[in-house]
């Protein structure tokens, strides 16, 4: 389940998994979201685009349930977010944030400390070749399971989130400006590995405001002024 | 042995002139302590003469119901003094610290006159009253230390607690390390003053035994068992706090409810 493919297509009567229902959020100062609603499928890749501060994180934030909606509903393979008890909803929901956040221990201990989580007790920890086939993937081949997280650069620690979330293969996979510290080899092997997750049936949201254009068909949401425009 | 001398009211306010050299600093370094200084002295001065009047009458009564009463206005008020110091504005938390404190003073402290000591009643309040002082007032200051150790490693790591959340984590596993720092704050600085005690610092009680006649040898083993009891009484008041206080700095989805900058 973890291992790499190379081919790119997208399933198109795929049912659907994520469903924003005229969903209405704001933070104390006033900005917010309103009326958003659209329908991702399994295994569709999704760009989500916008000006800093319109509100691109604050939809994924809503997918993970670390904001709920003022009015409206999110639905998950069918069901509402709040019917779930949270951390069951997390471990279909991959998300990595924007700031590379790395505990303290080896990149192995990084990648692996969600499989110690209660919720994820019969989700076995992946073994280390295929944490080594990940590493490699992403232009870290050099970096050892051994090594402390923490004294790698932020690029590298920001890899090293996107393969957690992807290791504990989620639904949905949000990953908020994932390739914001790389380099241009770096950013295209973690795009690359981004839109190859839809091939697993992952569905993938993608914050990303530079000029990025995904190879796979993808669904485009704009946020802008408070709302979301979608384009199929 | 030494006679007991008693310390007469001249003899205070010769005592009170030692206060005029920390007054005497503000001053001169602009420390602006006066206030705070001259309200401490008549705090101290009111406190203690109105305590030691209600001792009296207490134990010329030798009634249970007024025993537990002063207890529980002495145990309620250090709660108050731990609301003051802690000052976290988004977690409601004087519910979780009064449970907390009651809980575990009651029970050290009924343990230490009942069981320990082998007061005949529990309640006799030459016991009661001091040894229940002595556990308010240092797991006052574990319990402050412990939550403003844990509102501040929460404030400071919630990102990190966020993405163990994302991952599926419960509130609780999310706040493991937090937990611990907090409570080891707690816990430390009664388990310091274990290894200073006798070589550095004679503490107050003992010295106040001896000061009062007693022999050396007996006010030795009653300090023995006040240093052991507060490392108890800081443990469990710091743990209780801590699991009551944790599960009301998230919401129902699991979410962190302090933001990060006060």
């Amino acid at each position: 389940m973890h291992s790499p493919s190379h081919k790119i297509q997208q399933q198109p009567d795929s049912p659907p998994v994520l469903t924003f229902d005229n969903v209405s959020f704001s933070w104390p100062g006033g900005t917010g979201l309103r009326n958003v609603s659209f329908t991702i499928h399994k295994g569709q890749f999704v760009l989500i685009s916008g000006a800093s501060g319109s509100g691109k994180s604050t939809l994924l934030r809503l997918v993970v349930r670390l904001e709920e909606p003022e009015r409206g509903r999110i639905l998950l393979n069918g069901t509402p977010l709040n019917t779930f008890f949270p951390p069951t909803l997390r471990t279909h929901i991959g998300f990595v944030q924007q700031q590379p956040i790395i505990i303290s221990g080896s990149v192995r201990e990084n990648l692996v400390f969600p499989f110690a989580l209660h919720s994820r007790k019969n989700q076995p920890a992946p073994e280390d070749r295929v944490l080594l086939e990940w590493l490699d993937r992403l232009a870290l081949s050099q970096v050892s399971l051994e090594a402390s997280a923490q004294t790698l650069s932020i690029g590298q620690q920001q890899r090293l989130c996107f393969i957690r979330a992807v290791l504990t293969n989620p639904d949905v996979i949000c990953l908020d400006e994932p390739t914001s510290s790389l380099d241009r080899e770096s950013r295209e092997a973690v795009e690359m590995a981004a839109e190859e997750l839809i091939q697993q049936g992952i569905s993938v949201l993608m914050v990303n405001h530079t000029s990025y254009h995904p190879t796979c068909p993808h669904m485009h949401l704009h946020v802008a002024d408070s709302t979301v425009s979608v384009t199929p | 042995m030494t006679t007991f001398i008693p310390i007469e009211w001249p003899q205070l306010l010769i005592a009170l002139g030692l206060v005029c050299i920390s007054g005497a600093a503000s001053l001169y370094y602009h420390l602006k302590l006066e206030r705070d200084l001259f309200i401490g002295v008549i705090r101290t001065f009111a406190q203690l003469l109105a305590m030691g009047y209600l001792l009296n009458l207490l134990f010329g009564l030798n009634n249970a119901i007024l025993v537990i009463a002063v207890y529980l206005v002495m145990t309620i008020a250090s709660v108050q003094i731990v609301h003051g110091r802690v000052k976290e504005k988004q977690v409601a938390y004087f519910a979780p610290t009064t449970v907390a404190v009651m809980l575990s003073y009651s029970l050290i402290t009924i343990v230490v006159t009942k069981v320990i000591i082998g007061a005949d009643p529990w309640w006799s309040p030459q016991y009661f009253i001091p040894i229940g002082g002595m556990v308010a007032g240092n797991s006052m200051n574990a319990l402050s230390l412990t939550l403003e150790r844990f509102f501040s490693e929460l404030r400071n790591k919630r990102d990190q607690v966020e993405m163990y959340l994302c991952y599926g984590a419960t509130y609780k596993e999310a706040t493991e390390s937090i937990f611990r720092t907090a409570l080891k704050a707690g816990m430390i600085p009664a388990i310091n003053s274990m290894m200073s005690v006798g070589l550095v610092s004679l503490p107050g009680m003992m010295t106040g035994q001896i000061l009062a006649g007693a022999d050396p040898a007996d006010a030795v083993r009653y300090q023995i068992v006040v240093m052991l009891m507060i490392v108890g009484s800081t443990a469990m008041a710091s743990i209780l706090v801590l699991h009551l206080v944790r599960k009301r700095c998230f919401t129902s989805a699991m979410t962190v409810v302090l933001n990060k900058y006060e």
